[in-house]
This record gives structure tokens, sequence and C-alpha cells, in this order.
């Protein structure tokens, strides 16, 4: 059987990816550092019977952290790598604290290259990598450690693409304002004009994310992309 | 004067009022991508504070990933920590930008550009390739 792993797959993004991809047909290994992922999974939604989803919590940051992802996986092999997890700890370079750039780097950098690098000996030739950048990656106000993690991606997405292919194809998707938990604790006015600057007028929805990850892992043709899903907002 | 760049150039760069980063010396590992992009971080925050123009100087075929990923890593992490970065340094006129070079750039074509890139109210937020060999290819 194929399997989808998915990490952050607690949260509003991830969670939808998990969603789908089992939709889509894969056993899902959902991943979290989260004690609410088996609560999260358990969920369903959208007609997913909830036992095709095996919900893992794992902090990937560990050093086990990938090996107990590998294990959850089983003897079937990987077809689509969704990584996913990533965290924020907001300041002006000036005033960036040193444990708050080594987190936010350990955690969207550092766990998705070493999860990626476990799992690709358990993938076959279609299988398919798909990370989670953000438009942060093209620079952020308040954001040096978040937006350079994002950017860092984007290099290993290129690199990984050359490396693995034509067996393997490795895309990263670059979401922006998108209607998540996290989002959703930006203060009224602030996220008011933050959407104010999206040509599109809203912010995105998980599931247009999700969509736009199943695309990726069935696109025969793609690989090393960076693919901005952000209402326009680049362009303002 | 905070530089972190191969000791050959240092004395074209020793009277520059600026910050120039350029990562050397990698490993195939995660250690060095930590390392660097940490040291990358701390230099450029002291650099900020001080209101020093910043300049990372990175190679074409890391930003493309043509030499592995740990090295395309840093190189494309630091292409965004910059363009943050400028966000945050513009309102003072403080410019910070990115240099990509190829094999083929000589260190005083390189000393040259960076010293354009870090003058006080000039570009900001940009990415200036030496040679040809981005040309047609991923850039953003």
């Amino acid at each position: 059987m194929s399997v989808a792993v998915v990490t952050g797959a607690a949260g509003g993004i991830g969670r939808a990816v998990a969603l789908r991809l089992a939709r889509a047909g894969h056993r899902v290994v959902a991943v979290d550092v989260s004690d609410r992922i088996e609560e999260v999974v358990a969920m369903g939604g959208d007609g997913i019977d909830p036992s095709r989803i095996d919900a893992v919590q794992v902090d990937l940051t560990d050093p086990d952290g990938p090996e107990q992802v590998e294990q959850a996986v089983g003897d079937d092999h990987v077809a689509v790598l969704v990584n996913n997890a990533g965290i924020t700890r907001d300041a002006r370079l000036v005033n960036l604290a040193g444990p708050d750039f080594a987190a936010v780097l350990d955690i969207n950098l550092g766990a998705a290259y070493h999860l990626t690098r476990r799992l690709i000996p358990r993938m076959r030739s279609g299988s398919s990598i798909i990370s989670l950048a953000s438009r942060a990656y093209l620079g952020n106000f308040g954001q040096y450690n978040y937006s350079m993690s994002k950017g860092a991606i984007v290099g290993m997405t290129r690199a990984l693409a050359i490396e693995l292919s034509p067996d393997i194809r490795v895309n990263a998707i670059a979401p922006g304002l998108i209607a998540t938990e996290m989002t959703m604790g930006i203060p009224d006015d602030i996220r008011s004009k933050m959407v104010a600057a999206i040509p599109l007028g809203r912010m995105g929805e998980p599931a247009e994310v999700a969509e736009l990850v199943a695309f990726l892992a069935m696109a025969e043709y793609i690989t090393g992309e960076v693919v901005v899903i952000g209402g326009g907002r680049s362009l303002t | 004067m905070p530089l972190h760049v191969p000791p050959s150039w240092t004395a074209e760069l020793h009277d520059l009022d600026a910050l120039v980063f350029a990562p050397h010396d990698p490993t195939d590992d995660w250690d060095w991508v930590k390392s660097t992009l940490t040291l990358a971080f701390e230099l450029s925050r002291s650099a900020a504070a001080s209101r020093l123009p910043i300049v990372y100087v990175v190679d074409t075929d890391d930003l493309l990933g043509r030499r592995g990923a740990p090295r395309a890593m840093v190189a494309t992490g630091l292409l965004s920590g910059a363009r943050t970065a400028a966000l945050e340094t513009a309102r003072d006129e403080v410019p910070v930008n990115v240099l990509a070079v190829e094999d083929g750039s000589t260190r005083s074509e390189i000393c040259r550009w960076v010293r354009r890139l870090s003058e006080p109210g000039g570009p900001t937020g940009e990415l200036v390739h030496l040679g040809s060999g981005h040309i047609g290819k991923a850039l953003a």
C-alpha cells in the first residue's frame, strides 16, 4: 500500500492535507508533536474513514524522531512526503533572540531535511516530496528567522529535485495568508489590513493548499518548482 | 568591519564599513548549514543594530541547487534573510543585498560589487548576479 507522510498534521493546513491525501487513496501517517494529533485525526471529515489515517505523536527535532516516523510507515513505501511542520517566533532582526532563531531553524528546516533524508530510501520511482515554504521566503518584516528557514526550504527543494531525478519529484508550496488557528490569532484590525492587500480579497483556505498538494503529488512533469498560493499578494 | 569572507578577500575589503558574509569551507551536512546560518544571523543582528550595510555573497550554482542540498539551503536561506533584513532597515537607508558569483568571477570583480552594494542610500533587497549562468533559470 502507498503511504503519504504528513508532518504538522494537527494544524489547519496539515490536517487538510492529511484528509485530502487519504481521499486520494493513500494510507496517511499523520505526524505532529502535539498530543492533539490523535484527536484531530479521529475527527475524520469529508467522508474519510479515520482508520486510513495513523496518528503519530513525534518531536521531529528529536534525533530519534525521523526513525519513529519510518517505523510508523511499516513495510509500505512512501508515495508522498509532505514537510509541513513549522513554527514562528517573530521579532525584528535587531531584537531576535538566539533561541528563537534556533528553534525556527531546527523545526522548519532541520526537521524537514532529516526526515526527508530518512525516508528517501523508502520511496520508489514516482514518489513525490512536497515541502511547505511560505510566501515569506520573498521577505517579510519581523520574520528574519522564519523567512530564512523557508527560503532554505526552497534551496533544499531545488537541490533534491536535481539529486533525485528522474525517480522522485520534489516541489515546494509557498502559501500566503491562510485561515488557520495561527493566522486567526492575529488581531482583527491587523488581519483586516493584511487581507486588504490581497488582490483576491480574502484569506486562503487550508483545503485550497491541500488541493495544490494533491495536484503536485500527481503532476508527473513538475519538479524543482515553488508554487505561490497567496491570492496575488506578491503583486501588491 | 565584520568580514566573514575567504582570507584572500580581506585585503581588498578591510576598510569597508559593512558586514560582508560569504559562506565558505562547506561540508555536506546539517551541522554546517546550521552553524553557517546561525553565524550569519548573529553577525547580521549586530550589523543591523549598528546600522551597517550588509552584503551576503553566495554562488549562483548554490542558489539553483546544483551542488547539493546543504549548500543550496545556505544560499537561498541567506537570500530570504537578506530580503527581510532589507525591509527592516530600508527606513534608515541601510542597504542589505546579495551578490551571486560564479566560478569565473574574479576577486577584484567581487570586491568591487560588494562595495557598490553596500553604499548607504543605494539599492536594497536586491540580488545581483555576476556572470551569465543565471539567465533563463529559476531566480526567485
